[in-house]
């Protein structure tokens, strides 16, 4: 019932934004500079913390967590990752389940300062624009691996650019997780509390990881 | 690679049977949210393929893994990618009639410059010089593609033991690559049989090899690996068959998880 009044006025606001259409050439190279701008600082700034070994573990995983607060949109993503189980969940557990996405975040990085030692990052050769957002090329390249290709979905939220997706290979990361998660609470028969205890688990384990990959 | 079945329409009655024994309770039809999710997840045997799955872990982690970490450690590097460089090049007749039943004669045109050049300058395809003095990479293709291409659903998800994820069309694709290939009929005897042996063996490992730190770090961090391998797969599958970014080393098989493994980024 809420849904149909919402979508009438996505569609206002479709109409409404036609006649600026004409002007969104210019506007959409822009967008991709600043897309690509910004990942090639983001990126400089994550791998200047991942390498940081001066350092201690705490400190980085703050230089790190810091980072990836700014530059991903980890609102938007955990609640697309959530999908239909955010509206089936009550205020509280949505509130747990943030807190939790984006410690998983963090901890994800921080889990493997040890592998990510001498890590560099370029950018790749594409920038392509889709409807919405920008995906901005980068290679990956650490010590005795090989170099490997990951996207970012660069999207305008709230004016700023910020990262709303990851993809590798053409798999993309949110999309994976979200599949990930809702195998998770649908196996237990629709409980967002057994997701919620999972991811509690998870960061528990990528902590102590962490503690290892020292 | 003699990998098909002697009896393969038994198979694929039991394959059926087995199917309808381990079908997927459908979803409130009353829920619009959730019968979205189960046609995304397109996979109406889940119970069937959570077995298959953990039929594969049993032997991933007693016989496949622990050869391609073996095989890791003590094969160099630049041999192992020699040894990929060669199983790709061997794949040549299946991406050269793939690329021209989708009608893609330049592509096609790469695909044989490549197997011409790395098969003498490259030394019977030891060396990817197509890649590294001419700027050609290779890519991969394959029967599975060709009949997406052409309009052939993807029909429910499987998850094959051994062979990975996969899904009908995939798996005839498979089965017409290796009916299709030139050296599955190339001479008899023992030699022969011997090679052939080697090369399906060697694409095992070597695939898997290719895997070991992706899959490890699937088990280690994801909540549900089945259900991050199938949309993983999916997605990529569906990349591959738009022919979209990076080209797949020609090494990469079809189906299962060959899809698409050790792609080198193009600078």
């Amino acid at each position: 019932m809420i849904r149909f009044p919402r979508r009438s006025l996505f569609a206002a606001a479709g109409l409404l934004a036609l006649p600026a259409l004409g002007l969104a050439g210019p506007a959409r190279a822009q967008d991709n500079a600043r897309a690509t701008q910004f990942i090639q600082a983001t990126g400089q700034e994550l791998v200047a913390a991942l390498n940081d070994t001066r350092a201690d573990l705490a400190t980085r995983r703050q230089k790190v967590a810091a980072v990836l607060r700014r530059a991903v949109d980890i609102e938007g993503v955990g609640r697309f990752i959530l999908g239909r189980w955010w509206r089936q969940a009550t205020p509280q557990q949505q509130q747990e389940y943030m807190k939790l996405f984006e410690e998983t975040l963090i901890r994800n990085l921080s889990a493997r300062f040890g592998e990510y030692q001498g890590v560099r990052f370029s950018l790749g050769r594409s920038q392509q624009r889709t409807e919405e957002d920008v995906l901005v090329n980068t290679i990956i390249e650490r010590p005795n691996t090989a170099p490997f290709s990951l996207d970012w979905r660069v999207s305008e939220v709230g004016g700023q650019p910020r990262v709303v997706d990851v993809i590798a290979e053409g798999t993309s990361l949110r999309l994976t997780q979200r599949s990930e998660y809702s195998s998770v609470i649908q196996r237990n028969n629709g409980s967002i509390q057994a997701l919620l205890q999972a991811m509690q688990g998870q960061i528990a384990q990528l902590a102590q990881r962490e503690q290892q990959s020292r | 690679m003699r990998l098909m079945p002697p009896n393969a329409p038994l198979l694929a009655l039991a394959l059926a049977v087995a199917l309808l024994a381990g079908c997927a309770t459908r979803p409130d039809p009353a829920d619009p949210d959730a019968v979205a999710e189960f046609e995304q997840n397109n996979d109406p045997a889940e119970p069937f393929n959570r077995t298959m799955y953990d039929v594969h872990q049993g032997i991933d982690r007693v016989v496949l893994r622990p050869v391609a970490s073996a095989y890791r450690g003590v094969v160099p590097q630049p041999v192992r990618t020699g040894i990929r460089n060669v199983l790709g090049n061997l794949r040549t007749p299946v991406i050269l009639a793939n690329d021209m039943l989708q009608g893609e004669p330049r592509r096609a045109g790469d695909t044989l410059g490549r197997f011409v050049v790395n098969t003498t300058l490259g030394v019977a395809g030891i060396f990817d010089v197509a890649s590294s003095l001419f700027g050609v990479r290779g890519h991969t293709e394959d029967y599975g593609q060709t009949l997406a291409r052409w309009g052939v659903g993807e029909g429910p998800y499987l998850f094959i033991p051994v062979l990975g994820p996969s899904n009908p069309r995939d798996l005839t694709g498979f089965g017409l690559g290796i009916a299709g290939d030139p050296l599955t009929w190339v001479g008899q005897g023992v030699a022969v049989d011997v090679l052939t042996g080697v090369r399906g063996g060697m694409t095992v490992v070597d695939t898997r090899e290719s895997l070991l730190d992706a899959l490890d770090d699937v088990e280690r961090t994801s909540l549900d690996p089945y259900a991050t391998l199938r949309s993983a797969y999916r997605q990529r599958r569906a990349a591959e068959i738009r022919n979209a970014g990076q080209a797949a080393p020609a090494a990469a098989g079809g189906t299962g998880f060959g899809v698409g493994t050790g792609v080198t980024p193009e600078r």
